[in-house]
Order: C-alpha cells, then sequence, then structure tokens
C-alpha cells in the first residue's frame, strides 16, 4: 500500500518534470521587498521546483518591462500558467491578468503571492526570505492545477429601475432614459421632488426651486421611456444583476379616493396641501412645498404596460423586470428632541425648514390676501410689515425684532455630550449643506427685512462650494452679528416669561419685552457670557439618511456606521453597491447640496448605462461547480448556502430515471465555499479554488525541504 | 456677562463707515500687531460687534497705544481696515468719554 503510494507521487514527479509549465515572476518591489526578502536566493529555489519552467526577476514586475517579461513567456510557449510574487493582489492581481490577456492566453491561469505585506513590510532576515519561497511554492503549485476558466456571461435587460423621486432620482431617471435605456421611476409619495420641493431660494445662486424642480420634473413626466410608480414602494425584490425582479405596491390611495392619510416621511413639513386636496391636481401640477404631481387618474386604473396587474380594492401591485437599480431614497431634515434647544415646549423655537416655509407663505400670503379667500393653517402666517422706515420680519403675527439662528443641531454630535437617538445612535457627521442654507436664510431676511437683527450662534461655519464663502462674508456685511460656542457648552434659550420672577435677568427694561434670551459663553469675545434678547430662535437641523431598512434587508445592503448606505470604495468607486448592479444617487448615501447630489446622480446613470449598454454582464467564474456523477442530491449543500436561490435541488433525467441532484444558478453564487464544506461526497468544488488546488497548497505549506534549502 | 447691543453700530457711524462688521475674527490682526498686547486690536473690533460699549468705554486708554503702523489693514483677509477702525473709535471715545 505504502509502496504504491510512493511510488505514484514519484511517477507524478517524474511528470511534473517532463512538463514544466509554470513560470514565476518575483518583484523587487524598488527595494520594498528586496531590502528584506533574498530576492535571488527566492528565484534560486523556487527555479527547482518540479512544476516551475522559469523564474525571473525584475525591479519593478508591474512596470511595462515587467509585464512583458511575462506576456513574452507565454507568447513563446516557454510558460503556460503564471506567477506573480510582489504585493497585495488587491492593488495588482488586474495588471498581471490583463497582460497575460494581451499575449492571448485565458486570464485564469495566474496566481499571485503576497510578499511585500505579508512578507517584507513585516518580517525581516532569514525569516523573511523562507516565508516569501513558501508562499511562493505555494503558490506555484496551486497554479499548476488552474484550468482556464472564462467569465460567466449574463443577459442583461435593458431597464433601470429608480427608487426615489427626488432630485438625484430625477437626474438619474433623465440621463438614463437619455441613452436609450426604459427606466421604472418608483415614487413613495405622490409628489415629485423630495426634499427639493420645501426649499425657496436655493443658495448660492438664488434660483428657485419651483423652477428648478418644475424643469427637471417635467422633462422626467414627458419623457416616453419613463415610467413613474407614485405613491409607490418596493415590496419584494429577487433576481441578480441584469435580472432582477421588483414587486411594487401602491401605499398611498388613489387620488379620486384620497383621504386624509399619514403623510409620508419624506414631507412632512408641507402636509397642509396634502390632505384632502390630492384629487384637485393634475399630473405635472406643482404644488408649492410638496413637490410636482405624478398621479394621473389612468396612472392605476388602466396601466396598459404592465402584465402583473393584481387589483384589491384601490390598492395596486406591480412586477417590474429590470437590470439595474439606482437607489435614491434620500433623506429628512433632523427632527430635534422634545427640549433641545426648547423645541417643541417654547413657542418661538423653530426649525430652519420651518422657517423658510413660513416665509415662502407670508410672500405668497401678502399676494393673495387681498381678495382670495386662500386660508393659511395656524402656524405659518408671516409677513413684512413697513413701518416708517422700518421693515421687520413677522411670523404667526408677531413682529421679530431679533432672531437668534444656531448652527450643527443634529449633527456633529459628540459621545457624552448629545443626547442619542431611540436607537442609541448619534449624528456625528457633519451635514454638510446647513451652514450656507442657513447664512442663505439669514441673507434674505437681512435684505428684505432689515430691521430684523439677526444673531448666529456657530460652532464652525464651512460654506465649501464655489460661491458660498461669499455668502459667509455677505452675511458679515449684512451686519449678522456671529457668536461661537463649544460643543460642551451650547447656547441656552431661557425664557424671560419665567425667568423675570427667577432674577436670571438683570431688571432690564429692554430685555423684558423680548420673550426669549439666548445665553451663550461666547469664543470669539474671549469666554465671556452674553445674552442676546431675542423674538424667534431658527435651529439649522442637519441631514439623516431615510429609514430604508426595509430595502436593506431585502436587497443586502451594506450600511455604516453613520446609517447612510455605504459604498464600494469612497475614492475609486463612489456609486457602487458591493451588489453588482446597485448604484447610489445623491443623499442616502452622504449629505449633498442639489448639485453634489445631481453629479452622483449622474455618475450612477452612466455606471448603470455602460453596464446595460453590451446587453450582458460579464462576472468572475469564482462559482460552485456540481459534479452530477458525484452529486446524490442529498440537498446539504443547499440548507449551507449563504445566497438565496444559488443553490437548489433540481430533477434530471439518467437512463431514463428522474434522479435529484444540486444545480447552480451561477450569478447568485458568492464562491464563499460553504457548500463545499458540508457536501459528503466531494461533489461540488469552487472554480479557480477546487480542494484539488487547496491540497497542493497544503502539501507545500508541510514540505520539510524548504527549510534544508534556507539552512 | 454683556447683553448685546445691536444698535451700537449705528451709534458709532456718525465717527466712520462701519467696517468692523466684516471681521470673522480670525485674529490675524491681532497676531502681526507689534503691540503684542491682549487681543489688541481684535478685542475692541469684536465689543463694536456685540455693542459692548461699556468695555469699549472701559478699556479707551488702549486705543491710544496704536501706533497706526498698518501692519493689521495689510494683513486683514476681510478688508476690514483695522486701523480704520480704531481711528473711528477713537473720534467716538472722544464724543463720548465724559458721558461716562
Amino acid at each position: 500500500m505504502k509502496d504504491k503510494k510512493e511510488d505514484q507521487k514519484h511517477k507524478e514527479n517524474q511528470e511534473y518534470r517532463e512538463d514544466k509549465k509554470v513560470g514565476v515572476y518575483i518583484c523587487y518591489c524598488g527595494g520594498n521587498i528586496s531590502d528584506h526578502v533574498d530576492v535571488e536566493r527566492v528565484r534560486e529555489y523556487v527555479e527547482n521546483l518540479p512544476e516551475v519552467a522559469v523564474a525571473r526577476t525584475n525591479m519593478f514586475m508591474c512596470s511595462d518591462p515587467g509585464q512583458q517579461l511575462i506576456m513574452d513567456d507565454l507568447k513563446n510557449g516557454t510558460v503556460e500558467r503564471v506567477v506573480v510574487a510582489s504585493c497585495a493582489p488587491s492593488l495588482h492581481e488586474t495588471t498581471f491578468r490583463s497582460a497575460i490577456s494581451r499575449a492571448g492566453i485565458n486570464p485564469y491561469i495566474y496566481e499571485h503571492a503576497n510578499i511585500r505585506e505579508q512578507v517584507s513590510w513585516v518580517h525581516h532576515g532569514d525569516q523573511a526570505t523562507e516565508k516569501a519561497i513558501k508562499l511562493i511554492s505555494m503558490a506555484s503549485a496551486k497554479a499548476e492545477q488552474l484550468s482556464p476558466l472564462e467569465p460567466i456571461r449574463v443577459n442583461a435587460k435593458k431597464h433601470a429601475t429608480v427608487i426615489g423621486g427626488g432630485v438625484a432620482g430625477l437626474r438619474a431617471a433623465k440621463d438614463m432614459a437619455d441613452c436609450g435605456i426604459e427606466v421604472a421611476l418608483i415614487e413613495k409619495s405622490q409628489f415629485l421632488g423630495g426634499n427639493l420641493a420645501p426649499l425657496d431660494k436655493i443658495a448660492p445662486t438664488g434660483e428657485s426651486a419651483k423652477e428648478l424642480l418644475s424643469t427637471l420634473a417635467l422633462q422626467v413626466l414627458c419623457h416616453p421611456s419613463i415610467t413613474i410608480y407614485a405613491g409607490s414602494v418596493v415590496d419584494s425584490f429577487e433576481g441578480y444583476v441584469g435580472n432582477f425582479t421588483l414587486g411594487v405596491k401602491q401605499v398611498e390611495p388613489l387620488p379620486s379616493k384620497a383621504a386624509d392619510s399619514d403623510i409620508t416621511a419624506e414631507a412632512d413639513i408641507s402636509d397642509i396641501q396634502k390632505t384632502n386636496e390630492t384629487d384637485k391636481y393634475k399630473k405635472g401640477d406643482y404644488i408649492p412645498f410638496s413637490g410636482v404631481f405624478a398621479v394621473d387618474d389612468a396612472d392605476f386604473s388602466n396601466r396598459s404596460d404592465s402584465q402583473n396587474l393584481s387589483v384589491s380594492s384601490n390598492w395596486k401591485s406591480h412586477v417590474i423586470e429590470t437590470g439595474v437599480i439606482v437607489i435614491a431614497t434620500g433623506f429628512k431634515s433632523y427632527t430635534p428632541n422634545i427640549g433641545e434647544y426648547g423645541y417643541k415646549k417654547i413657542k418661538e423655537v423653530i426649525t430652519l425648514p420651518e422657517l423658510i416655509k413660513s416665509m415662502a407663505d407670508s410672500l405668497n400670503s401678502g399676494r393673495l390676501s387681498s381678495q382670495d379667500s386662500f386660508t393659511m393653517q395656524k402656524g405659518s402666517a408671516c409677513s413684512g410689515k413697513v413701518r416708517g422706515l422700518e421693515k421687520f420680519l413677522e411670523i404667526d403675527g408677531r413682529k421679530i425684532r431679533s432672531m437668534a439662528m444656531i448652527h450643527c443641531v443634529g449633527s456633529r454630535q459628540t459621545p457624552g455630550i448629545h443626547q442619542e437617538n431611540d436607537s442609541g445612535q448619534l449624528n456625528e457627521y457633519c451635514s454638510r449643506t446647513c451652514c450656507t442654507a442657513t447664512l442663505n436664510a439669514a441673507n434674505i431676511i437681512r435684505e428684505r427685512y432689515p430691521s430684523t437683527r439677526i444673531y448666529d450662534f456657530f460652532r464652525d461655519i464651512r460654506t465649501y462650494g464655489r460661491g458660498q464663502e461669499e455668502i459667509y462674508e455677505k452675511a458679515s456685511h449684512n451686519q449678522v452679528i456671529f457668536f461661537r460656542f463649544e460643543a460642551d457648552e451650547p447656547p441656552e434659550i431661557i425664557e424671560s416669561r419665567e425667568s423675570q420672577s427667577g432674577k436670571n435677568f438683570e431688571s432690564n427694561s429692554q430685555l423684558n419685552n423680548f420673550p426669549i434670551c439666548v445665553k451663550a459663553k461666547d469664543v470669539l469675545t474671549f469666554g465671556e457670557e452674553i445674552e442676546a434678547p431675542v423674538d424667534l430662535v431658527v435651529l439649522a437641523t442637519g441631514i439623516e439618511p431615510n429609514d430604508v431598512s426595509d430595502l436593506v434587508q431585502k436587497m443586502k445592503l451594506p450600511v455604516g456606521a453613520d446609517r447612510f448606505l455605504l459604498e464600494v470604495h469612497p475614492k475609486l468607486r463612489p456609486v457602487e453597491l458591493p451588489v453588482s448592479g446597485i448604484f447610489l444617487a445623491g443623499t442616502c448615501q452622504a449629505p449633498m447640496d442639489i448639485g453634489e447630489s445631481c453629479n452622483a446622480a449622474g455618475a450612477a446613470a452612466v455606471k448603470a448605462a455602460a453596464m446595460l449598454a453590451k446587453g450582458y454582464v460579464e462576472l468572475d467564474p469564482f462559482v460552485a461547480q456540481i459534479n452530477l456523477e458525484l452529486c446524490n442530491g442529498c440537498g446539504a449543500c443547499v440548507e449551507s448556502c449563504l445566497s438565496d436561490g444559488a443553490l437548489r435541488i433540481v430533477d434530471i433525467k439518467a437512463d431514463g430515471e428522474l434522479i435529484k441532484r444540486a444545480e447552480v444558478t451561477p450569478p447568485l453564487c458568492l464562491g464563499c465555499g460553504a457548500c463545499v464544506g458540508v457536501c459528503s461526497e466531494n461533489a461540488i468544488d469552487i472554480a479557480g479554488w477546487t480542494l484539488r488546488q487547496y491540497e497542493a497548497m497544503v502539501d507545500r505549506i508541510v514540505a520539510e525541504n524548504i527549510l534544508a534549502v534556507i539552512n | 456677562m454683556s447683553l448685546i447691543n445691536p444698535d451700537f453700530i449705528d451709534e458709532i457711524k456718525p465717527f466712520g463707515e462701519d467696517i468692523a462688521s466684516v471681521c470673522f475674527n480670525c485674529g490675524t490682526c491681532a497676531a502681526i500687531c507689534p503691540l503684542i498686547n491682549d487681543h489688541f486690536p481684535r478685542k475692541v473690533i469684536r465689543y463694536i460687534q456685540i455693542g459692548a460699549k461699556e468695555r469699549i468705554l472701559e478699556q479707551a486708554q488702549e486705543l491710544w497705544k496704536c501706533l497706526h503702523c498698518g501692519l493689521c489693514t495689510q494683513t486683514c483677509p476681510r478688508g476690514a481696515n483695522p486701523g480704520e477702525i480704531i481711528l473711528n473709535l477713537k473720534r467716538y471715545v472722544v464724543a463720548n468719554w465724559r458721558s461716562c
């Protein structure tokens, strides 16, 4: 028995010697490797391995001459398998695979040995050389067992789905439709525009949100290739890149039956128009503070293009077959905790979105009030009053002589200082847009109502971007007075009503007329305590991602510690998700302004279009393969599978009999190998990582002659 | 404890143009000032911004230490012209010192 084994081993060794086919290419990395690894000694050893035809070294293997070495050896038939020993494969594996492709050879006959990060940067002297030899011998043993593979080719449906009808979703939908792709746009509310709709004058250009939104939304509404599913959410998700299937369910009742439904989170500031009134709107109407109405009667009652239409009363659902998905689910403005800076406890404390709405309403009501029976809801009436030369902002009919604006509310929260939300989380990030938005509003007020004084309390001011530093400077010219506070000593909002009795104030007649006093330790005044009497406090609330936990769960999307969706790489692949075929656009990823959201949306659209342009998608072939002769159909692999739908048991016909066997759906397979581990028959292998290849590597790890060479 | 007096900026208008508003308190003027004296001149400029009239009059003698070398005006990134502000304040103090 033993003899037989020895014999076979000897025979194999003999075969190797006759059929040397592996080329090993070892890199100096300009000293990065060669300072600690004796590269030439490694080469001498590796050269003598039974399967190695040639071993070469180069100062920089990734350089053009280095790559040429490999390509020449492949072209003239010296080698048939390639091992490069250099830096981490994340850096240059693709470089060398593509060099092999350029030589006209299948790129999957390649194996990488990392002798920089895993050797020369962490080991020194003989130990480093020894480890390099081991890693390269292993790679070489594996390389010998490699066989050419073909990438998995999946036909891609030339159809894209955008989730979210805010500015990013609209931009992405339009851009993809312009590339000739059919687009479905799913929006939870009945309006297009998302968080752009509740804005008024957009910084830094002063353009109106209405103009921006109407232009873009009408382009989308009129586009023949875009189908809008308004008032709907994604109900189910399955499939893989190129072939996703989405179930879409309507969440808001039909316009004709519009009842006083609860308002979705996206537009909670603008609930006036939404209740009982949606049936008055026509598709394409611009509704201030809600957006562009996107539902028409025909939309839900007789949509002709949907194959799978199920009707239950007025709530309908659709099935969308799509090739790629762009997620543009956006943000919601931070809602301060009750009592945070007095919010919801002191009526004079409001948020910046509330201020913007009040100011816009006041201009509208100013125009309408004379004859129109336009009724404003309580709490939203405001207007400017001219008395002699004085011109004050008015809110709730109250003259605002001075107001405080407080930055970083719900942003840059610090552990130990700020209160966690219900889920125990803090918004530790900067929301990026609120500084500019706050100072933009301050400038508008100072210019429109010059008698209203503004005190601006900030921790730091970052009006980043073109034309935005100018807004900060303009605020100074407009005599906005700035105060700076530290995170652990925020301004206190004190009601004068209570403090009059409590003796918090000096008996100052000037103070008593004001309902609120803002007290702060001002860094700019050398840490002195200052008091600012005001009629109004505005909180510059930050950006929080919308709750998309449902989509996250269904689509297995990665979420960052800040609760925003997480891209593959922040610099190199900023709009892609690890799930192939799903892209990110806009503020579901991070706080962005409108321009940045459109940038991201455009990038996502181009990535999506590029993916669909060929009509097919190519995926790495490192997936499970079933040996049907060994498989006994026990189903253990299916139970162990981590990716729903990647493995299943099917009936196949063999010798006129139906038998059960496992079957792989390659695009869904993660190549994790969980099934390989549980298969009692060794009937499953991961292509490019077979058990035989592992065995060859393990044999090299335990081989003793390596040490002999070193010593 | 200082109470903000936003009207002070109007009160000193007769003594010179309002340029103190555009100061963003970077402190470049205090760093370059050869007097190296207690945040001068940023401190008095800040007092104008928040309307701390008493503080200005209390510390009025500081203003007369200024050499008017012009370094602060040359280096001010916001063009607030601190040298000119000191002159304005001197005129204001001269007109008001008896009243305190």
